[in-house]
């Protein structure tokens, strides 16, 4: 289901209350006007499943993060905002998840430019 | 960093490097050789060098260095049925320090370039480096990609290649012995 | 006062390039952050240039132990955004194929963590000979070892030879007895069994919060197995149960993972026994395309390791969107959970435990 930015935290919330425990992943789609984040829960007990879909203006590109909600968001979030260039706002580390990048390119935006001199920090 | 160029010619032929020991011992000793010092000298220099040509073959060390796939095969070419042991190449050691061949298996990203390079340097002279598979060799499939290294052998020397996607154990075993033919003087570089 | 140790990219017990960071104080784990990524090639976006079944040799490679099960979980995505039906023998012989591929993928397994425990090397060694056995006989259906680009759309490249079920009823009767032999070999074995017992607890509650898939979800107590929640194939017809114990230990993962050889035999037998007759082949590569019938596709498959979750965004010709959720990826990312307060040396039976593959963490 498709609902706004603001409702996010809130909705997820309250899907977890309802038995909505499990999150089976984070993705996002770079539709080139719009970018689509999309949250995946699960309820194990009825054995049922639910998408949340997220609208967001490529320029304005941040959410939330669920991760006091959902311990198991912190990885994917962190995949999807760096491939992504997706801000997630309220998070506690600040390290990218893949060693070594240095943040400046998000390899699956359809902008991405692929003779760019990528540079990579070396430790 | 280490930025000496690897010379190649200089460490692979046992035959040139013995030859290059006993110049410089003999200089460094300041004597004039004479006939009978000269013929034993001889003598001493083949027999050295024969010996050490067989036992540099034939015990070859490999690292343990699968990165990926390729290594599914590497360790099938160390189990039952291609028993890497009974020639020679024994059981992978898991440090650089004690092992003499390097098989790079499987594709090298960005991020991983430098380590390799530092594994490289602490392996001891004379090492050789066995690049298996097609991503080592090449990039392989992941060409395109913006995070692969197309090829170990931009920045290692490369004294055999193998090609497959993965290549069957069996290659690796040819590969090997194409690799002591080298270090024997056999084939010229 | 804790020190910090480096377990680096290039280590024995390592399951590929995985980099631990992890601080110790004496002999007790504080904190363990594994760094990821260095084996990250851009899969995600090298499938959006190239057509759908050009893309095969790219899936495979991301989990390079068991490449079957996710060169057929792309295959369904197409097949469910293209709208193209499956044939009834394919059916049946996927089964067969992939769960063959799950007995190939727990041993392993088995031979590289019992490696990693004591060095039972023996144990590696049968388990290699033993995967050599399945690989030999998988190879006799498209030509080879590991990477077979067999599936097609609908089907298969070519049908299973002749003879094929009389060697594999051979070799599933020589597979049970094995089974049989690595159980008395590993649990009589005192080193083994204390390494494993009451390491790395993980209960039901915890286990659902932290994410994670696959044999470690059901050593937890959680019966969630895909084959039987949302079956696919001829699992709901052949009567698959999922091995769920209560225990949470690493023990406990290994006595679920050794009881799924041993129901993935019984699978493989009943499907041969139970092949439709037909023909089981697929579209040829270069076909007319047809229409896509629905734009976004969801297939979720149980791999060894745990549940595949492959999101596909459909255009003519390509893939817009590929998203791959790996098992591995939601197992290693409860790691640092999982091990905070063990011993140094538990770290390694925890990870072996898991089942991790860097290719799919880092695609």
């Amino acid at each position: 289901m498709k609902i706004e930015r603001v409702d996010l935290a809130a909705r997820l919330n309250e899907m977890r209350k309802q038995g909505y425990t499990y999150l089976v992943g984070i993705t996002a789609v770079d539709y080139v006007n719009h970018l689509e984040i999309i949250y995946f829960v699960r309820d194990l007990a009825k054995n049922t499943e639910d998408s949340i879909n997220v609208d967001l203006d490529p320029s304005d590109a941040w959410v939330p993060t669920i991760t006091p909600h959902f311990k198991s968001a912190d990885w994917y979030e962190r995949e999807v905002g760096e491939m992504f260039g997706i801000e997630i706002r309220g998070r506690r580390t600040d390290r990218l998840l893949l060693e070594k990048w240095n943040g400046k390119a998000a390899p699956l935006r359809k902008n991405f430019n692929w003779n760019e001199p990528y540079e990579t920090m070396i430790d | 960093m280490d930025t000496r160029t690897y010379d190649r010619r200089k460490t692979l032929n046992s035959e040139k490097e013995m030859s290059l020991l006993s110049e410089n011992s003999l200089s460094m000793q300041g004597t004039k050789p004479n006939a009978i010092f000269a013929t034993l000298s001889d003598a001493a220099k083949m027999i050295s060098k024969g010996v050490v040509r067989w036992s540099r073959k034939n015990s070859l060390w490999p690292l343990q260095f699968g990165l990926s796939c390729c290594a599914i095969e590497l360790m099938d070419f160390g189990s039952a049925r291609i028993d890497a042991e009974r020639k020679g190449y024994l059981f992978f050691r898991g440090t650089p320090r004690q092992s003499d061949v390097m098989v790079v298996a499987g594709w090298i990203t960005k991020s991983m370039a430098p380590e390799i390079k530092r594994l490289y340097e602490q392996m001891l002279e004379p090492r050789y480096v066995i690049a298996f598979g097609e991503c080592a060799l090449c990039g392989g499939p992941w060409w395109e990609s913006y995070n692969i290294i197309k090829g170990v052998d931009q920045i290692l020397p490369v004294d055999v290649y193998v090609a497959g996607c993965p290549p069957k154990p069996e290659n690796l075993v040819s590969a090997f012995m194409k690799l002591q033919k080298k270090i024997g003087g056999g084939v010229e570089d | 006062m804790s020190t910090r140790i480096n377990i680096g990219p290039v280590h024995p017990s390592t399951h590929g390039v995985l980099r631990l960071l992890v601080d110790i104080d004496g002999d007790r784990v504080e904190s363990v952050e594994p760094h990821v990524g260095l084996l990250h090639r851009g899969v995600e976006k090298l499938v959006e240039n190239r057509a759908y079944m050009q893309n095969m040799p790219y899936m495979e490679k991301l989990d390079y132990v068991a490449p079957l099960s996710y060169a057929e979980a792309y295959v369904s995505a197409v097949e469910h955004a293209l709208g193209i039906e499956v044939k009834a023998r394919a059916v049946y012989v996927r089964t067969v194929l992939l769960e063959l591929q799950r007995i190939a993928s727990h041993l392993l397994w088995l031979g590289v963590m019992a490696n990693d425990l004591g060095q039972f090397y023996t144990v590696f060694m049968w388990a290699f000979r033993d995967r050599d056995k399945v690989l030999r006989l998988m190879e006799e259906t498209s030509g080879a070892r590991m990477f077979h680009v067999s599936m097609r759309l609908g089907g298969l490249q070519h049908d299973l030879p002749k003879g094929f079920e009389d060697r594999c009823h051979e070799l599933l009767t020589y597979l049970e007895k094995q089974v049989d032999k690595y159980r008395n070999f590993l649990e009589k074995n005192s080193v083994f069994v204390e390494r494993m017992q009451g390491v790395g607890l993980l209960d039901k509650e915890r286990a659902i919060a932290l994410g994670v898939t696959g044999p470690v979800l059901r050593a937890s107590g959680v019966n969630y197995d895909v084959r039987s929640n949302n079956p696919y194939y001829a699992y709901d017809a052949l009567g698959f149960e999922p091995q769920v114990r209560s225990g949470g230990d690493c023990l406990t993962r290994y006595d679920v993972r050794m009881m799924e050889i041993e129901e993935s035999i019984r699978i493989v037998r009943e499907a041969l026994n139970a092949l439709p007759e037909g023909s089981a082949l697929g579209m040829p590569i270069r076909f007319a395309l047809q229409a896509v019938q629905e734009r976004v596709s969801v297939v979720k498959r149980e791999m060894p390791r745990g549940e595949c979750m492959m999101y596909l965004v459909a255009d003519p010709q390509q893939p817009y969107r590929l998203h791959v959720r790996s098992p591995s990826f939601a197992n290693l990312s409860a790691l640092s959970e999982i091990a905070k307060g063990c011993k140094t040396a538990d770290l390694f039976a925890i990870l072996g435990s898991l089942d991790i593959v860097m290719g799919e963490v880092d695609r």
